[in-house]
């Protein structure tokens, strides 16, 4: 187990708290939180949302507490800072009753995420999620509220199907990365598996390609990635192209074909509707 | 900015680009289970597509090449064609029912499976958000209701 839990290990008071107690401790409380924080029927509607706001600040501090130091202070505080933009504005998202609110968290948490894609040394890519998600997609998303939001919060903004069991779900599921995530060592890479592996799984001969440990951070990152992308992907390059042009095609199909159909199945759908 | 991307062993970097990315999607997933609105649903998803690219990132950054970014590129534009798509599922679904409820196409649920009834809808908070005011200052000016009607410019 090598998550250190260094802000601990002066102290010598907090020893017995291993990083697996730690860990299971956080994602309790994040299950926890995201199930007070839901919209859900109940009086205490805005206590409860304090005290799930409460324990999530609890659940950051102790992924904080659990997380890897990166050595110098200025880097650490920087990428604590992105990574807690993402996660807070996620969290803001999807528990959000209003979908424009939501859908506004989201560009905040987009903004968060090319921050930590910069500090990981993705130039390029943090500036094409701005670009891409939050001025084109997040835009065609708040476009299709407008066109369709009822005004005021409908009654399934206002309650979620099933609160206790997916918060619970996705405790276990983040517990189970981070536990498999804290095993990861630097002995032994999972990229050089022993050779008898591959070949168990009937490939013979799997050579290991040669490709050598480029530095990625030089100042010509961005026409490196440019030159990989159309050398040795172009074929998958060229296929997005397609999908691209294929989606287009199809949603205007689908729109101007349920313009002409949209009257004829509207008395089947009268059980889902009077819900 | 270059000696802000130096940072730190390569492991450590790693394994926290990674834990972001798996807290991002677990949300992600909590969202798409729970929440009932389809755009909200729709938001979830991409929601979970950053978390993957996140740990995309950082696993090129360990190792050293450009696999993770190129991976990264495609699943943006295939998010692009995705929300695409799925929008005009949801502009379809909302005028042939008038809701964005997920609960509304129950009716194509397994036959095994019960309907859904929602028993108890919390009351809606009818308390006016607090918007800013000004306050009123000097005197409150004479209306003049024919003057009202009719413009000056064009």
């Amino acid at each position: 187990m090598t998550l250190f839990v260094h802000l601990f290990a002066g102290t010598g008071t907090f020893e017995f708290l291993s990083p697996g107690i730690l860990l299971a401790v956080a994602v309790t409380c994040l299950a926890a939180s995201l199930y007070l924080l839901l919209p859900k029927s109940g009086r205490h509607g805005k206590t409860s949302r304090r005290v799930g706001w409460l324990i999530g600040l609890i659940t950051l501090g102790l992924f904080i507490a659990t997380g890897q130091r990166l050595g110098n202070l200025g880097d650490e505080a920087v990428f604590l800072i992105v990574s807690l933009v993402a996660v807070v504005s996620a969290v803001a998202t999807i528990t959000c009753r209003s979908p424009v609110y939501a859908a506004i968290w989201f560009a905040l948490c987009l903004a968060g995420v090319s921050g930590v894609l910069l500090v990981l040394g993705a130039q390029f890519l943090g500036v094409a999620t701005i670009v891409v998600y939050a001025g084109a997609i997040l835009v065609m998303f708040l476009f299709v509220l407008m066109l369709a939001q009822p005004s005021g919060l409908t009654t399934s903004d206002r309650i979620t199907n099933e609160p206790m069991l997916s918060a619970v779900a996705g405790g276990v599921l983040l517990g189970l990365l981070s536990l498999s995530i804290g095993r990861l060592s630097a002995e032994e890479p999972l990229c050089c598996r022993p050779p008898s592996k591959a070949a168990a799984l009937g490939a013979a001969t799997v050579e290991k390609i040669p490709t050598e440990s480029v530095d990625l951070l030089t100042s010509d990152q961005v026409a490196r990635l440019g030159g990989e992308l159309f050398g040795r992907h172009l074929v998958a390059v060229e296929a997005v192209g397609i999908l691209l042009l294929v989606a287009l095609i199809g949603a205007i199909a689908i729109v101007s074909n349920g313009l002409e159909g949209s009257q004829v199945e509207t008395s089947s759908l009268h059980e889902g509707s009077r819900s | 900015m270059t000696t802000l991307l130096l940072l730190g062993t390569s492991l450590a970097l790693l394994q926290n680009g990674l834990v972001v990315g798996a807290i991002l999607f677990s949300l992600g997933l909590v969202g798409i289970l729970s929440r009932r609105n389809l755009i909200v649903m729709f938001l979830c998803a991409e929601l979970m597509l950053q978390g993957i690219s996140v740990s995309l990132v950082a696993w090129s950054r360990y190792h050293g090449d450009f696999g993770g970014h190129v991976l990264v590129i495609f699943v943006l534009s295939v998010a692009a064609c995705e929300a695409a798509i799925a929008l005009v599922f949801v502009l379809q679904a909302f005028t042939r029912t008038g809701r964005l409820d997920s609960s509304a196409w129950q009716s194509l649920r397994e036959t095994t499976l019960d309907r859904s009834i929602d028993h108890e809808i919390p009351s809606l908070d009818t308390s006016m958000p607090s918007f800013p005011r000004l306050t009123p200052a000097g005197r409150s000016p004479d209306t003049d209701e024919q003057a009202g009607m009719q413009r000056e410019h064009v």
